[in-house]
């Protein structure tokens, strides 16, 4: 192969990891609301933890040992549980728990289910979550749970 | 004189995270290099270069990413011109992904001895991988740990050794 075709193959991939990068970037930390309609019930006993779960809500968090990012999750999920009344966060090891994997769909860690006070699934962060989204999704679920449109409104607005 | 604050977690080694991902920009650069060795028919060359890199990556695994010759670079010439870090990371899942990257190299070195294709091949995989890590600070590497878990090869009742 002559050389010029093989530094173009070199910019192939460069353009393909660049692409995949892009993507990545886009999605990592973002906040995906879960439809109430088709949420799941969370308690401690499922993800097998003695930590309580909170009142108003819970930042679930799935871990594994060799996880990049993970402390730093866990510090920002803390942070804000600490800040806010009736919030806790829970984090799970799943390095010895691949069901617990396989059950909550994990694919990536860290992973962030945000629970309300009835422990009912009501987002989904992949990823390390992005602060302000987080707190903003948090709050939603937190003055939601009285009257959620009048609320949604109330922000919008 | 003020020293950055640059103490390790409790309980842990803590890195600069930007050291990982200047060894992997290296690692990157090295590969593509590789990828046009192995194509222009510099197969030999390709080959003798990927085993450097395998050995590399078997370096990173065994000793720890704190130990790697290319974390020495950064330290000696790259981190006293950067701001101190925002945080300290853990060192083990770079290191983990130094495993993966020596896994996917190593496997190059080994069947490429048969076929040279698999060399160029290895090196393109590993490639997008540290292009990743480099300049998105996407540890592809850590993520396989959390698949590895769920297909069941790994973690189960094993204890990392941090």
């Amino acid at each position: 192969m002559p050389a010029y075709l093989a530094v173009l193959v070199v910019v192939a991939l460069v353009a393909v990891a660049t692409a995949v990068g892009l993507v990545w970037k886009r999605r990592t930390g973002a906040v995906a609301s879960v439809d109430a309609g088709r949420a799941e019930t969370v308690t401690a006993a499922d993800v097998r933890t003695d930590a309580p779960f909170g009142e108003r809500a819970t930042l679930l968090q799935f871990s594994t040992e060799f996880c990049a990012y993970c402390p730093q999750t866990r510090r920002v999920l803390g942070g804000l549980a600490e800040r806010t009344e009736g919030v806790a966060h829970v984090d799970v090891d799943l390095t010895h728990s691949p069901d617990l994997a396989h059950r909550f769909n994990v694919l990536q860690t860290p992973t962030t289910l945000v629970l309300d006070g009835a422990g009912v699934v009501r987002a989904r962060i992949g990823g390390a979550p992005r602060p302000a989204e987080l707190e903003a999704s948090l709050s939603r679920i937190l003055h939601g749970q009285d009257g959620r449109s009048a609320d949604a409104a109330e922000e919008a607005a | 004189m003020s020293q950055p604050d640059l103490r390790p977690l409790p309980g842990q080694q803590g890195i600069d995270p930007r050291g990982p991902r200047f060894s992997a920009g290296i690692t990157a650069v090295l590969l593509a290099v590789d990828i046009v060795l192995g194509l222009t028919g510099a197969t030999l060359a390709a080959w003798i270069l990927l085993l450097f890199i395998a050995l590399m990556f078997l370096w990173g695994a065994a000793a720890g990413v704190q130990r790697h010759p290319y974390g020495a670079i950064f330290r000696a010439v790259i981190r006293p011109r950067l701001a101190a870090p925002t945080e300290l990371e853990n060192p083990v899942p770079p290191t983990f992904a130094q495993l993966v990257g020596l896994i996917i190299t190593g496997l190059g070195v080994i069947l490429g001895i048969w076929f040279p294709v698999i060399v160029v091949v290895a090196a393109a995989f590993a490639f997008i991988a540290a292009f990743l890590n480099s300049v998105f600070g996407y540890c592809l590497g850590c993520q396989m740990y959390l698949l590895g878990v769920r297909a069941g090869l790994l973690g189960r009742g094993s204890k990392a050794a941090v």
